[in-house]
Formats: structure tokens, C-alpha cells, sequence
């Protein structure tokens, strides 16, 4: 009894402070001096709870970064991550060339097109005589040089490079953003309300959902982001929820549809008894009948609740799934979005005239439209809700409200986070916690957040590290412990996918699992051991690490030297005594390896090197034009005199190799 | 052909060992027992359809007027004028993207049962996943998976290729306190960077090392799995391997998965327990019936099982291979020319002690008072009999206890029982 009061009273004053939080503007300094983190409590030094912090809220601490925080202070620098507004000038200059970045989704689906609907639009356009004149005795190769030129023709560009510059785009935020937990939240709520590049008609929009729906929500309130999302046209088309509609509205006379049902079919039996039009009248009798039928698709409605909102448990039944799929008939794209560019809408919209639509209840906003004509407006009960009948859009939007502030949501959002930033299993108390700041700020994520770092339950996560790092996780948060510079980042999605991520290609609205299980299986961790190894010996193509930089350019005087320095180095804070111990042994033979492996090739290959030959080898062993040509030549005489080039090199390959069997171990992956 | 003695790492082991002056390792001795196991030699391959196929389209009740009547769009029967359902008996058809199947229905080595889901109601791909893999349609607190627990059935020890999955993750139906194997292509078990092979070598000893000292369980585990099986690979083997003349597979993911099945089936490592998926089964949208979207994946499935079982004709007698899909889909069509989340599917059930060529089912007619929430296939046979039997009759496992504890239901009379 005593606890349930503490705990209530407790809650209670956390209640006070938050609703003081929530109307604060943007950067919300003055009352997080008030906060503190309570890491002592959990046996942390600052410095371990600063690299915790970075742990969870970013995508892996840079060199330094970890005594950078700890002396800025954590709280400090966690409510400047949630203000998400430092200056990204740097990272917006890296992202220059993306021009996709800078189109809407109008534009990119007028831009980015598929090789078959290439071949339409020249054969629209002319240029070739049908879609199958251009594939010349199946020769490959030619066959693509031809769809190059069509693209460029017609000042287009493949679908595929859309998705390239979605990857690309978000690998490098993910390394070199400042404001890291907003990146952290937009893959985190991006994979919460997932949608698919596999699917075709929502490819096109996947770039602004991430950008439009995710990252500007990502920090504000959940009813917010879950609108936002139900709205765009790749959740709309993803989940099926464009095409859901019902003919069973009183909007528009039902005698005029009767009319159009009747004059089509009058034509389709005009059609079929001409035997000339026979393919063709199939065809049109097909999409006829289609029409017909037309109507409800639950999809989107079911995993809204599902996945989006209450959580499978949450209380709801088959039928409310079909009352919330009828409350929803007729959101849709714009006809700018549609198929076939949406002629039959457009011809709606000039026929009736926008204004009288508005009147009816149409909703004209961006790349959304409700069309009332395909509502149903008949009764619903949702949830034990009524919505009375003769309801249009608002019914669907104060649905959604409903849904993203239910009690239900609130803790299964809640366990979703704690699962994401604190333990894969975390407790029912620190869920609590969460969830009753989500219900007392109406969904308010920065409060959330906020609560759940001044649990101590949060803190003592970094005692055990039993979070896996997810894939993407892992490359990233490599690249970023190594100040990587990355030219290809494509060729780490790559790598991602081998260890089965493939992020943006999950095909199911469930999104990737979020627990260690998921990612951990025999083939995934020797890719990622083979990840280590390939990364810091620089076998990746366009990714660069200066090894040698890392450590101010100080050569350890041995690979046991080297073994300790570059564990403190990529993975600082931790106490990996154990680890080094187990290795010492076999960091020798690597060691002597790298030299007999030296002198083996010096020798067959009976070449004196010069000095400058040496000078250009430890260059490009270290791929660090840029930052070298900063350095004075003092410097580097100090350096290169420092030990025999010999033996620098020696050494230089057996730190990369100690480093990639660092990155590859257990202890890296966690996180 | 190459045979065990070929895969196996030769010097192998050697590999490892190299100037480190360790001890032989373990596996040096598991290998030789590798032998004594699997006794038996069975084989089980699951292939799990994700994303709930409709049953109803695939092997059709087409001569029922209300399947007619509840999906216009969609209906197929024998007499269709494009694309033509295969005539099964006088009540069902096969999908004709299914025709590389037929074959083996004719020839009664092919199986189908019709109406098996979950007794539990739920239209959560999901948790209807969950239930079916974890094998407890009530429990989600099952931390293991029915497949897993099967291992632990079976006379193997310490095998690290008795239960593979040719998966980009453990599937749920393998998590469980018994080693598994799962890995999206085999050649993927190597250490290997460009470059020296002794540092690789070195560098994969002291992975070895680590990964068996940390602390997380779950990747000292896995990290165990992981060299215990590439340690007895030869990644050499399965890159130069051909299928049997004039067996093709298809290019798709279950394809290659079910490929690298029977490279394993072929060496004769012991696999009991094999576990492919396939994905796409959501047809919510223009779901198309002789073409389309579920005619594709159908043919997906049916080219990769027949190519699979050609493949390895000449190991029939140890082989069987289950289908499974979380649940089927609504009886009517949806407005959008596809189906949603409904109940009761079918599966597929092939091996040589099957008792094939027949559709096992006791589906009612289609009418809208017999349907489950009058829209659904009702489950007329729970997942867990069609799972009993293949486990106990084909794996001779024989204990329902641990496989599907708190099930008292029958087993099916599906595969001839000769022990």
C-alpha cells in the first residue's frame, strides 16, 4: 500500500514538472538545469554515464566525444538533442549534391521512373515503336545503353537512384549529423510506422515520407506523427487505404452512378459483339467489373490498431477494424499522385468545380485529398465511440486523436521506446513511468524521453550492455568510433543488407524486430566479424579511416600496445581487461605474421623502396589527403622519424587488423 | 559426387590450429561422431509462406456456387477460359501456377490439407506467426520454438547442422536452448578479408576467443553456433556446387534457400531440420487469378519445391517437406480486388511416405452461416495435428508433450507409418 503511494505521489509531482515542460519553447535549458540524471544511483562514473547516453541517443560516440559531454554536462547535452537545432551547415553541405532532397513528391514521380514506365513514355512520346522494339536479340547490354539514353532523352532518371540517394542520404546523417537523436527517432519511428520501397506504388514517396511525416514529427507529439503518416501518400498506398472506398454515400446523387454503371455496360456489350474488339472489350469489361466491385480494404485499418496505435493486445476486435476501415473510406492521394497521373480525378474536379467539392466535404491538402463521394458516412461504432452518422474527414481525424492518446497506446508506444533505448526486456514499473507521462502530456514524445532517462532502470542498462546493436547500429556507429570518412556510403547498406537489414526494404508493416534475437544468428555474425575486418584494413571501396589520426599520429611501440590503445579508442569506458588478455597471445602472431608477410614481399619482389615510395605507401595506407595536407611538415618528418618506415607499416597493418578484430568482437556490437 | 569426407574442412582443422600451438579442438572428434548421428537419417523441411496465403485460390473449392458468388474477381475453376485450375477431384482444384506440383499429387507422393489454422482467432500476422512457430496458439510467454524443441526430441547431440535455417534471421520456430544454425547463403561462413589467409585465420581464432568469453549470452551462443558450423564448411564446396541434370532452380530467395538444403541433404551432415520462407502472401490488392501477384508467388513456391525435390530424388526416402502459412484469407473478395486477413488456408505435405494424391479437409460449404464471423474458412483442423504427424510419424519423434504441450488433439492418417 505504502509503495502504490509513493509511486502515485511520485507520479504525481513528475505529472506537475511535465506539464511545465510541455509549454516551454523549443530549447528547454532553464528547467533541465533543475534536472539531474540520476547515474550515481546506479553505479555509474560521469564518464560511463556520458557514454551510455551517447550509447542510446546517438548512433555511437566519436573520438572524444564522450569527455566532450561529460564536461558540457549530459543533461545539458540531451536537451540540446531534443531541441534537435544545432547547425548542420557541414552535414547539409555533404547532402548538396542529393538532389532528390530538394523535390516533392510530385516532382520526384514525374522524375524518377521505372525501365517500364520509361519505355511507355517513348513510346508515348514516339521515340521507340513499342515497349519491345529496344530489346535487340536479348543483348543485354545494349538493351540497357538504350534505356541510358531514353533516360537522358527525356531528362529522366531510374527509379534505383531514387532508392540510391534515400540509402545514401540516410547513412550519411546517421554518421555526421549533429543533432544525432533526431536521426536516432526518425529510424526509430520511421520503423514504427514502416512502409516499403518493394512496393511499387509507394517507392516514389518513400524519400518525403522520411523527410515530411518522420523527421518533422519525430520530436513532437505521437497523435501528430500518427496523422502525418495515415495522411502521406506512402502510407496511403502501402496499406492500401488510397484504393478503400464506399459506394454506399448519399454525397452524390445514386442515380448518376447507376447512370455510369449502365453506360458502361451498354458499351462493353457494344465492344464484344464487334469480334475485331474483342481483347479490348475484355479488357474494358475487366476494369468495369472491378469498378463494381470496388470498395473496403482493411488493410491499413487493421494495422493501424495493431501496429500503429493500441498494439495487438490492446483491446480491439474484428469489427472495430472494419468501423475504422469504413471511417477511412475515401482518404487518398491527390490526383497529382495518382495512377495514370489521375485523369478520372481530375475530370471529377472540373466537372463539379473545386469550391462546390469543398462544400460537399472534399479536402484538398498538399499531396492528400478526401473524397466524400468515396466515404461511407453511414453510423460507426469504433471502440465503443459512436461517430454519428453523416461524418466525413473529421470523423477519421478525431478517430486517429482517440487512438494516439488511448491508454493502450501510451504503453505500447512506451514499451516500444523502453525496448528501443533501455532493455529488450524492460520493467513493467519503468514502462509505467512512461506511459503515464504519455497520457498526462496527450503523447508528447520529448517528455516521454525525459522520463525515462531520469529512471535509474535506465542507467543501470549500461552495466550489463545487453542491447545488440542492430546492423545498421553497428556500421554506423564503426564509422562514426573511427571519424570515417565515407565517399561510398552505399557500399555500408551493402554490408547492412548482408547482415539482414536491408532498411527500407522491409516488406511487412511490422517493421525489423527490435531485439537482440532478431539480429543475432550464425550467418549475420560472421558477416559482422568480416565487417570489422574489411573496414579498419580498408578493403571497403570510398570508406577511408586514418588509424594513425586516430591517435594523434603517436605509433604504439607494439601490437600489444596497439591492442590497448585502440580498444580504449573505439570502445572507451568499457573495462575490457578480460578481452585483452584473451587476445595478448594471439596479437603477438599477428604481429610476427604482418612482419614475415612484409619481408616475404620486400624480398620477391627485390625492390629498395625509397623514400618516397614510402612516404606515397603510408599515405595511402592511411587515405588521409585532406587532414594531412593541414599537418606541417614538421609534423610529419616527426612522425615518419618517430621508427623505420619498415616498421611503421608493419605496425600500421597490424593496428588495423587489432582494430577489425575490435569492431568485429562481442563487445562492439553491444551497445 | 562430393561426399562428406570432401566437405568437411580436410586439413581443416589444421586451419585453425596453425602456429598458435592450441589444443585440437572439439569438433576435430564431433566430426567423426557426426557419423553415428542422425540415425535414422530423416529429414524434415519447413517452408513457411509469411504474409497468409489464400488457401481457397491456391487449391480452390471451386465447385462450391458460394465461393462463386463471394469473389467474382477472383474465381477459377477448371473450365475458366484464361488459366485453368487443374482438376483435383470433383470438389477441388489446383492453382495452375501450381502445375509443377502436380506430378507429385499424381503420383501420391504430394498431400494436401485443407482448412488448418489456429484455434486462436486472431488476424495478427504476427502473433498468428508467434503461435504457429512457438506451436502454443494460447501461450505468448513460449520462449522456444516447436522446432526447437523437436531438436531436443531427436538422438543428435552437438551437431551444429541438425536444425539449419536458410534464413536472414532465426526463425521464431527455431529460438530455443538447442544450437541452430541460421545464415542467408552458407558461403557466408568464413572469416575472410582480402589478403593473407594465415591473418585470417588468426583473425578468426581470436573472434573464437571472444566470443567465447563475453558475457551477453546470446552472442557467446551464437558465436558458438557459428564457428562450430564454418569450421566443418568448405565454402569452396557449395559455390562449385551443381544440382542434380536438368534440375533448375528458381533465382527467387526460397529457391536458393531450398538449393542449399540439399547441398546440406546431399553431404549428409546430418540435417533433421530445414527451414526455408517465403515472403509477398498479403494480397490485399488486385490479388489477379491466373496472373498476377498470387500467381506469381505460387509458381515461386511450386517451381522451388519441384526443382528441390528433383534435386534430391535420390534421398526421397529420408526427406518430407511441410508448407505452413500463418492463416488464410476472407471469403469474399475485398474492395480492392484482393482478400484480407481471414482464417483457415491449406498446406502442402510431400515426401515418399506420404499418403498423397488427396486433399484432406472437412471444409464445409462456403455459405455465409458457415463461415467463422460469417466472412472467414473456419479452421476445421488445428495446425499443431498436421505438425504432430509429419514430427511423429516422419521424425519418429513421438512426444506431443514437449512438441505442443497442453494439446490433446488427433493426429492426422497422413503419412504411412513404417518404423
Amino acid at each position: 500500500m505504502q509503495h502504490r503511494f509513493s509511486l502515485l505521489l511520485l507520479g504525481g509531482c513528475i505529472l506537475c514538472w511535465l506539464l511545465t515542460v510541455a509549454f516551454l519553447p523549443k530549447s528547454s535549458t532553464t528547467t533541465m538545469f533543475k534536472v539531474k540524471f540520476p547515474f550515481s544511483a546506479a553505479g555509474l562514473t560521469k564518464q560511463q554515464a556520458a557514454a551510455h547516453l551517447l550509447n542510446r541517443f546517438s548512433f555511437g560516440a566519436t573520438p572524444n566525444q564522450i569527455s566532450e559531454v561529460a564536461e558540457i554536462g549530459l543533461e545539458k547535452w540531451f536537451d540540446h538533442q531534443l531541441a534537435a537545432s544545432i547547425n548542420e551547415n557541414e552535414l547539409n553541405e555533404q547532402l548538396k549534391d542529393y538532389d532528390a532532397l530538394h523535390l516533392n513528391n510530385e516532382q520526384i514521380l514525374n522524375k524518377f521512373v521505372r525501365a517500364d514506365q520509361l519505355l511507355k513514355l517513348a513510346v508515348e512520346k514516339g521515340l521507340v515503336a513499342n515497349k519491345d522494339s529496344i530489346k535487340v536479340n536479348g543483348d543485354q547490354k545494349a538493351y540497357k545503353n538504350q534505356l541510358k539514353e531514353l533516360y537522358e532523352e527525356l531528362n529522366l532518371q531510374p527509379m534505383a537512384e531514387l532508392h540510391r540517394q534515400l540509402i545514401n542520404q540516410k547513412i550519411i546523417r546517421a554518421i555526421y549529423s549533429k543533432n544525432q537523436l533526431q536521426e536516432v527517432l526518425t529510424s526509430f519511428w520511421f520503423n514504427h510506422f514502416n512502409v516499403s520501397l518493394t512496393k511499387n506504388q509507394s517507392q516514389a514517396f518513400v524519400l518525403n515520407y522520411e523527410q515530411e511525416a518522420i523527421r518533422a514529427n519525430c520530436l513532437g507529439s505521437f497523435d501528430a506523427l500518427l496523422i502525418a503518416t495515415a495522411k502521406h501518400p506512402a502510407m496511403l498506398t502501402y496499406l492500401d487505404n488510397a484504393q478503400s472506398v464506399s459506394n454506399n454515400n448519399e454525397v452524390f446523387n445514386p442515380m448518376v452512378t447507376a447512370k455510369i454503371n449502365k453506360r458502361i455496360q451498354r458499351r462493353m456489350d457494344l465492344l464484344e459483339q464487334d469480334s475485331s474488339n474483342n481483347n479490348r472489350a475484355k479488357k474494358i469489361k475487366q476494369l468495369a467489373k472491378a469498378k463494381q466491385q470496388e470498395g473496403l480494404n482493411e488493410n491499413f485499418a487493421r494495422e493501424v490498431m495493431e501496429l500503429h496505435t493500441l498494439g495487438v493486445d490492446g483491446g480491439y476486435t474484428q469489427q472495430d477494424v472494419t468501423e475504422l476501415a469504413r471511417a477511412l473510406t475515401g482518404w487518398t492521394l491527390s490526383p497529382a499522385l495518382a495512377a495514370n497521373k489521375g485523369i478520372a480525378q481530375q475530370k471529377m474536379i472540373e466537372k463539379f468545380g473545386k469550391e462546390t467539392l469543398l462544400n460537399k466535404g472534399f479536402v484538398f491538402e498538399n499531396d492528400f485529398m478526401f473524397r466524400a463521394d468515396k466515404h461511407d458516412s453511414k453510423e460507426k461504432i469504433i471502440l465503443g465511440t459512436k461517430l454519428k452518422e453523416g461524418g466525413g474527414f473529421e470523423e477519421g481525424i478525431n478517430i486517429l486523436q482517440m487512438l494516439g492518446k488511448h491508454p493502450s497506446t501510451a504503453h505500447f508506444i512506451c514499451k516500444k521506446l523502453a525496448i528501443h533505448f533501455v532493455a529488450d526486456t524492460p520493467s513493467i514499473q519503468l514502462v509505467q513511468q512512461m506511459a503515464n507521462t504519455f497520457i498526462a502530456t496527450d503523447g508528447n514524445i520529448k517528455s516521454v524521453l525525459l522520463t525515462m532517462v531520469q529512471q535509474v532502470e535506465f542507467w543501470k542498462a549500461a552495466i550489463s550492455h545487453n542491447k545488440v546493436k542492430s546492423p545498421f547500429e553497428y556500421i554506423v556507429s564503426t564509422a562514426r568510433a573511427t571519424n570515417a570518412e565515407v565517399h561510398q556510403p552505399y557500399q555500408l547498406f551493402n554490408w547492412c543488407n548482408k547482415m539482414g537489414q536491408k532498411i527500407y526494404y522491409y516488406q511487412a508493416p511490422t517493421g525489423f524486430p527490435d531485439q537482440s534475437v532478431s539480429w543475432t544468428n550464425a550467418g549475420a555474425l560472421v558477416n559482422r566479424m568480416n565487417f570489422g575486418l574489411a573496414f579498419a584494413t580498408q578493403k571497403i571501396p570510398g570508406i577511408k579511416v586514418n588509424w594513425a589520426e586516430l591517435n594523434h599520429y603517436h605509433e604504439p611501440e607494439s601490437a600489444e600496445a596497439a591492442l590497448y590503445v585502440y580498444s580504449d579508442i573505439l570502445l572507451p569506458a568499457r573495462d575490457l581487461q578480460k578481452n585483452i588478455n584473451r587476445l595478448l597471445p594471439l596479437i603477438k602472431d599477428i604481429q610476427i605474421e604482418q612482419k614475415i608477410t612484409l619481408a616475404a614481399k620486400n624480398h620477391e619482389m627485390a625492390i629498395e623502396l625509397d623514400t618516397t615510395e614510402l612516404n606515397a605507401e603510408w599515405m595511402n595506407n592511411n587515405h588521409s589527403h585532406s587532414i594531412m595536407q593541414h599537418r606541417s611538415n614538421n609534423q610529419l618528418n616527426a612522425i615518419k622519424s618517430s621508427a623505420t618506415m619498415h616498421f611503421s607499416n608493419s605496425v600500421n597493418n597490424t593496428i588495423a587488423q587489432v582494430a577489425g578484430i575490435i569492431i568485429g568482437s562481442p563487445e562492439f556490437q553491444r551497445k | 559426387m562430393t561426399n562428406r569426407r570432401a566437405f568437411m574442412k580436410s586439413g581443416a582443422m589444421a586451419i585453425f590450429a596453425t602456429g598458435i600451438g592450441g589444443v585440437i579442438p572439439s569438433f576435430v572428434a564431433k566430426a567423426a561422431q557426426l557419423q553415428k548421428n542422425n540415425e535414422k537419417g530423416k529429414t524434415l523441411v519447413c517452408i513457411f509462406q509469411r504474409g497468409a496465403m489464400d488457401g481457397l485460390m491456391a487449391v480452390s473449392p471451386y465447385a462450391d456456387a458460394y465461393l462463386k458468388t463471394a469473389r467474382p474477381l477472383l474465381y477459377m475453376s477448371p473450365a475458366s477460359t484464361e488459366g485453368q485450375l487443374i482438376p483435383l477431384n470433383e470438389r477441388f482444384g489446383l492453382h495452375p501456377s501450381l502445375n509443377s506440383l502436380f506430378p507429385f499429387f499424381n503420383d501420391k507422393s504430394l498431400a494436401i490439407v485443407h482448412g488448418v489454422g489456429s484455434p486462436n482467432n486472431t488476424r495478427s500476422h504476427f502473433d498468428a506467426q508467434d503461435y504457429m512457430e512457438s506451436g502454443t496458439p494460447f501461450n505468448k510467454g513460449t520462449s522456444s520454438g516447436w522446432l526447437n524443441r523437436a531438436m531436443g526430441l531427436s538422438d543428435q547431440k552437438n551437431n551444429p547442422f541438425q536444425a539449419v535455417s536458410i534464413t536472414s534471421a532465426k526463425p521464431r520456430s527455431f529460438y530455443g536452448e538447442h544450437a541452430t544454425l541460421s545464415v542467408n547463403n552458407l558461403q557466408d561462413l568464413v572469416i575472410q578479408t582480402k589478403g593473407n589467409s594465415i591473418l585470417n585465420n588468426l583473425a578468426a581464432k581470436s573472434f573464437e576467443e571472444l566470443y567465447d568469453e563475453t558475457s551477453n549470452q546470446l552472442l557467446n551462443k551464437t558465436g558458438k553456433e557459428s564457428f562450430d558450423a564454418l569450421k566443418m564448411l568448405n565454402s569452396n564446396d557449395l559455390k562449385n556446387y551443381h544440382p542434380s541434370d536438368g534440375v533448375v532452380y528458381p533465382t527467387s530467395s526460397l529457391g536458393n534457400a531450398l538449393k542449399q538444403i540439399a547441398f546440406l541433404i546431399k553431404m549428409d551432415v546430418g540435417l533433421e531440420i530445414a527451414f526455408a520462407e517465403s515472403g509477398g502472401w498479403d494480397t490485399h490488392f488486385n490479388q489477379g487469378t491466373a496472373n498476377g501477384l498470387l500467381a506469381r508467388n505460387l509458381k515461386d513456391l511450386s517451381d522451388s519445391i519441384a526443382a528441390f525435390w528433383k534435386d534430391t530424388a535420390a534421398y526421397h526416402h529420408k526427406v518430407a517437406v511441410m508448407t505452413m502459412t500463418e492463416f488464410g484469407r476472407t471469403v469474399h473478395q475485398n474492395g480492392t480486388a484482393g482478400t484480407d486477413h481471414g482464417r483457415a488456408s491449406c498446406m502442402f505435405v510431400l515426401g515418399n511416405d506420404v499418403m498423397g494424391g488427396r486433399v484432406y479437409h472437412n471444409l464445409p460449404i462456403l455459405a455465409k452461416e458457415n463461415l467463422e464471423d460469417e466472412r472467414d474458412l473456419p479452421v476445421t483442423t488445428d495446425f499443431r495435428s498436421v505438425f504432430s504427424t509429419v514430427a511423429n510419424h516422419h521424425l519418429q519423434l513421438k512426444n506431443n508433450a514437449v512438441l505442443f504441450p497442453g494439446w490433446k488433439g488427433e493426429e492426422l492418417t497422413i503419412i504411412n507409418h513404417k518404423l
